[in-house]
């Protein structure tokens, strides 16, 4: 095996659980936040945006998780801020996985100069330590999520490059594929038809193995100011905003426990699925 | 079944561990009495008095550096420091000061004219730091070694202002000459003794650089030469605590004297058993301005729409939410006492007002705005929550700001370059004076901020008035200053490019036992002052 | 095996050459003034201040002279001076890397030893409570966000417990050790300073803790699955059935083989934590190369960007390495070419 693909600690941060009721959590919880996310503008909450109350005012029976330092109700921000971690996880996570697919596909099927340009770019990003890279990025674009969501995926792709490479000249060597050159086939045909319906497997447990770990960072690039633009509900700014409360502990509590449900919830479901898609694995 | 116990035993011995040992760390300190630590956000660009400028460099050159003369405990008085006396000749372009016969510097060797000579020419040719307090210095003649002659280009009636300014400290200029200091034209380009700076100081305060380490802590040790009475304490340290939070934290385990930089939601959160904590008022202010000439502008900001703007925000409700209400208002961009702010109306939310001048304007629909501001949190106030705030208030009139929060570098390139639709910054002066705020506030061709709010890309933002009362103001008598300053402050509310807002109150707070914490117009907190029971 | 390891190192230099290039476009092609850091605001709008700063620090090169210059000057090992600190980067960095590598191998101690203890425990009660327990505390922490998890032990040890002391490393009042590590606990010890080695170890603590505690997950499942593997093994029954007690037979036995692929995701761990030790120490106002490289990141200093993002780059490339080598050790049937 040439190359093997080095992935990065945060796949093998998630321990395998092995059974099923992981998976049934995971969606579970999975399933909770998508539905909010998709819902929450039908809800009777408070506007997220609007002082409701008085601020700073601790958890009470009209407010459950209190009110941050402009008055508005964090319970119903929190809700809010779904919308926005869901929807950066899936844009990041798809727009890296077809990119990271494309390139690595082509590198790995044509290999030659351009293929060994597109793999000294992917050795050169994935030399940075993650979050420097997304940081460096997101401050040259300026402030605001779409920003953060390029970032991330820039960051992103070339995981899913090295990946999609690894599987494709392995692939390639196997026997229907020579078979397939021997017919005749033309290249382009040889790499969509024999070569990457193959391939997509490992991409796939891979891919959803990293929702979590996108809202995570796309939470940590707004916490450190580089994300979401004020007033946006977004769970990092949020936290954000409550540690400079930090006596006011409940600001940040509602954010921070979605964050954690969320990831653990796509953590659950990333593992699950490994388990039953790729059982050799572990 | 054993195994677990006894695993789960020494994962809860070494948590016991952690709470045995915590004690002594959060106990009393073990400092001496003569030490005193500061928690502080300290913004030092550097260390050197001819390229310094920060709230905290004030601190540090009023205490190891003396000046020429500095204000004194009204806040508002000249007195003498270095010079014993000086007097101003009758065309007010020379100011001769004679210098204290006892002064030494921390090497023992005498203060003399050449020295106030090459640090005030070293400040004026660095062209960095607060060099503009220097620029209308002509030259310094030193006709013998206690006496020295200024000679200013044009008159300046806040020279002696200005001469009290911690950034025109006087500088040993034989030590500073041979770590490579430069006080020279061309110094700019040629003056090498910066890095030597950070690690040394060169100044007759009651204070000597012992170390500094950037983010980190600044050590100050008592000057074994100095002139006068020795301070009180012996070792002043600088601790780096960036938020109002460790600060209070660093007071309540005793392992920080003194914090200046606490919030009063946080101060009135923590009671502390052995901490004070003081509300007084300060100098500083908080402001928005509109950037009439700002280039991503959506509609034209006329003197019809800014009034509109100003009348839409809610003036307390901005103290109440960003401070919980521990500040002032503030009328124009002078703080309050300084001349000519005495009885000044103060801005007022009048909603029905900005919507009707806003129909008149055309913009009954309301328009959009890009607001883009520092990211920060200063003097207790988070800009952030502030501009949320304004954010609602001027979407009650259709006004719907779009908030940029954005690092200070950002902020500068493009407020010097495209300028800023509506931007939120914040002032503190350098001493006792308006001058400083007309000059940087003022409508007029060639201030800071006539150049900020894009004032050559549109037209009529020159207030001619303001000019003319600018130029008048240089050779009025000294009964006529504040009467004219105060038609300045008028002129600038009318202008409506500067809105302050904000007029915070300070929290000094410090532990029992320390004496002396004082928020000076001089020097921020005068250490020398300091003393520990 | 050797000619791989050969060109894997030759190859360091080259990607740090890329990566020193890539952050030296991206941060001068960011938005932003850098002088920000050197002028006062007030000098900002006054011409001949804002050209002597320029042409003070080269800002007034093109682009393509000042990389050339920088490279030249890397070559040398000079890493330029500090916009912001306005001293010699390189020396800010081998200050502050001391308190960053504290933090590390406390946290990746913390790790190993509970995440052991855990995948030791979780694959003797297979399947029970207790295992799938212990997994989900591990998963919790490469779930939770390492900046609200550190805000939230300050604020329930240090304000309402008062177990822990507050944020940084040392209590002010008490004198830093001087010492050759730069780890203030070691030294400390050294100098045989109980006052301050019991400071640094309390001010260490919690942020080690809620750092740590994001790779115990990935050690603890390693231990457990080899744990589980070995356990299955002749020689182990062959241990059981000569009456070994059941603690005897898991750490001497068992562990000691089951530590073998479990040692080689401490080079990822190491990796890992290097990017939470940025908001770890964000959070805990841990004076090190993290919260420096936020701080130069927000002032535009490119010689400090640079200089931080070279230091994380080989971090990150040499733990890599070690990882790839044991992994190579711990199997033995693959091999790199």
């Amino acid at each position: 095996m040439t190359d093997r693909v080095a992935p990065r600690p945060w796949r093998l941060a998630l321990p395998s659980m092995g059974g099923g009721w992981p998976l049934v959590l995971g969606l579970l919880v999975v399933g909770f936040w998508v539905t909010v996310a998709a819902t929450v503008s039908l809800w009777p909450l408070d506007d997220p945006l609007q002082m409701v109350a008085k601020r700073l005012q601790p958890p009470s029976a009209a407010h459950l998780l209190g009110t941050d330092a402009l008055g508005r109700d964090v319970l119903s921000r929190t809700l809010h801020g779904a919308t926005f971690s869901i929807a950066i996880a899936i844009v990041v996570v798809v727009a890296a996985a077809a990119i990271g697919i494309f390139l690595g596909a082509i590198a790995g099927f044509f290999g030659g100069i351009l293929g060994g340009a597109i793999m000294r770019l992917v050795d050169v990003t994935l030399a940075f330590p993650p979050i420097l890279l997304a940081m460096a990025v997101a401050a040259t674009l300026g402030p605001g999520l779409e920003n953060a969501a390029i970032a991330m995926i820039l960051v992103w792709w070339p995981l899913y490059a090295r990946l999609m490479r690894a599987q494709v000249l392995e692939v390639r060597e196997r026997e229907h594929v020579e078979a397939a050159v021997a017919a005749g086939a033309g290249p382009f045909r040889v790499l969509f038809k024999h070569v990457l319906p193959l391939c997509f497997t490992p991409v796939l447990i891979n891919a959803t193995m990293d929702f979590g770990q996108v809202v995570l960072l796309a939470a940590s690039l707004s916490f450190i100011g580089l994300g979401a633009t004020p007033p946006t509900p977004e769970w990092g700014a949020m936290i954000s905003e409550g540690a400079k409360q930090f006596y006011h502990w409940w600001i940040a509590l509602g954010p921070g426990l979605a964050i954690l449900t969320v990831v653990l919830g796509f953590n659950f479901v990333g593992d699950g699925l490994r388990d039953l898609l790729d059982p050799q694995t572990d | 079944m054993t195994l677990f116990k006894a695993v789960t035993r020494s994962v809860a011995l070494a948590t016991l561990g952690v709470i045995a040992i915590s004690p002594v760390a959060t106990g009393p300190a073990l400092a001496q009495d003569e030490t005193i630590v500061i928690a502080r956000d300290t913004d030092f660009n550097t260390l050197d008095p001819s390229l310094s400028w920060c709230d905290t460099c004030q601190i540090y050159l009023t205490s190891v550096y003396d000046q020429l003369v500095r204000v004194g405990k009204d806040n508002k008085t000249i007195e003498p420091r270095l010079a014993t006396d000086w007097s101003v000749s009758d065309d007010g372009l020379s100011y001769t000061f004679t210098l204290d016969p006892a002064a030494v510097f921390s090497d023992g060797s005498p203060v003399e004219s050449k020295d106030v000579a090459f640090s005030l020419m070293r400040l004026k040719n660095m062209k960095a730091g607060a060099s503009f307090l220097a620029e209308g210095i002509d030259g310094v003649d030193t006709p013998d070694a206690k006496t020295v002659v200024v000679r200013l280009s044009a008159p300046d009636p806040e020279f002696l202002g200005k001469a009290s300014a911690p950034y025109m400290a006087i500088i040993n200029a034989d030590a500073a000459t041979e770590a490579g200091a430069s006080a020279d034209e061309g110094a700019d380009q040629s003056d090498t003794a910066e890095a030597w700076f950070l690690e040394n100081s060169a100044g007759s305060g009651p204070f000597v650089l012992a170390s500094y380490a950037p983010d980190d802590e600044l050590r100050l040790a008592a000057n074994a030469n100095y002139f006068r009475d020795a301070p009180a304490v012996g070792t002043i340290v600088m601790r780096e605590a960036q938020d109002a939070v460790s600060q209070m934290q660093m007071l309540q385990s005793g392992s920080a004297d003194i914090a200046m930089q606490v919030d009063p939601d946080t101060a009135e959160r923590v009671n502390a058993d052995g901490v004070t904590t003081e509300l007084v008022p300060s100098l500083n202010f908080i402001y928005v301005a509109i950037g009439v000439g700002a280039k991503d502008r959506e509609v034209e900001f006329t003197p019809q729409v800014r009034e509109a703007i100003a009348s839409a925000i809610d003036y307390d409700g901005v103290l109440e939410f960003t401070l919980g209400g521990a500040a002032d208002l503030i009328a124009a961009p002078i703080p309050p006492g300084f001349p000519g702010t005495d009885g000044l109306p103060m801005p007022k939310q009048d909603v029905d007002k900005a919507r009707k001048l806003l129909e008149e304007a055309g913009h009954g629909d309301g328009f959009s705005m890009i607001a883009a501001y520092p990211e920060t949190n200063i003097y207790g106030v988070d800009l952030g929550i502030m501009m949320q705030k304004i954010q609602q208030d001027l979407a009650q009139v259709g006004i719907e700001l779009t908030l940029e929060p954005v690092t200070f570098a950002v902020w500068r390139d493009r407020v010097g370059s495209d300028h800023i639709p509506l931007t939120a910054v914040y002032f503190a002066p350098d001493y006792y004076g308006s001058g400083q705020y007309t000059g940087f506030f003022g409508m007029a061709e060639g201030t800071p901020w006539f150049g900020r709010a894009g004032g050559d890309k549109v037209e009529g933002l020159h207030n001619p008035r303001m000019a003319e009362l600018m130029d008048e103001v240089r050779t009025a008598p000294a009964d006529a200053q504040d009467g004219l300053y105060k038609e300045m402050a008028l002129e600038m509310i009318k202008d409506r490019v500067i809105i302050p807002l904000i007029n915070p109150k300070l929290v000094l707070a410090y532990r029992d036992g320390v004496d002396g914490v004082r928020y000076a117009v001089c020097c921020n907190l005068p250490l020398e002052e300091l003393s520990k029971k | 095996m050797t000619r791989y390891l050969v060109r894997r190192i030759l190859a360091t230099p080259l990607l740090l050459l890329g990566v020193a290039t890539v952050a030296f476009f991206l941060s001068n092609v960011v938005r932003g003034d850098p002088l920000a850091s050197i002028l006062p605001e007030r000098q900002m709008d006054n011409p001949a201040a804002v050209a002597a700063a320029k042409a003070r620090w080269g800002l007034d090169r093109p682009l393509p002279e000042r990389y050339v210059v920088y490279l030249g000057n890397l070559a040398e090992g000079d890493l330029g001076t500090s916009f912001r600190t306005k001293r010699p980067v390189s020396r800010d960095l081998l200050e502050r890397l001391p308190a960053t590598l504290e933090l590390v191998v406390a946290a990746m101690l913390f790790g190993s030893v509970v995440g052991t203890g855990l995948g030791v425990v979780a694959a003797h009660f297979r399947n029970g409570v207790i295992d799938h327990g212990a997994r989900f505390i591990a998963l919790i922490g490469s779930s939770v966000p390492v900046f609200w998890s550190g805000l939230l032990a300050l604020y329930l040890f240090s304000v309402e417990l008062s177990w822990a002391p507050g944020p940084g490393r040392l209590d002010p009042a008490l004198p830093r050790p001087d010492g050759p590590t730069g780890f203030y606990t070691i030294d400390a010890l050294l100098a045989g300073n109980w006052a301050v080695f019991s400071s640094a170890l309390a001010h260490l603590a919690l942020p080690a803790i809620m750092l740590g505690w994001a790779v115990l997950g990935i050690i603890s499942r390693i231990v457990r699955a080899s744990m589980l593997d070995v356990l299955g093994q002749d020689y182990i029954l062959t241990a059981r059935s000569k009456g070994a007690s059941t603690v005897r037979i898991l750490v001497r036995h068992a562990l000691r083989n089951a530590m073998v692929p479990a040692l080689t995701i401490i080079g990822f761990s190491f990796a890992y934590l290097i990017t939470g030790a940025i908001l770890t120490e964000t959070v805990f106002s841990w004076p090190g190369i993290g919260s420096y490289a936020v701080d130069a990141a927000r002032s535009l200093d490119h010689p400090a960007i640079i200089g931080v993002t070279l230091i994380g780059a080989l971090a990150f490339l040499i733990a890599n390495l070690l990882t790839d080598i044991a992994y190579v050790f711990a199997n033995p049937r693959i091999h790199l070419d």
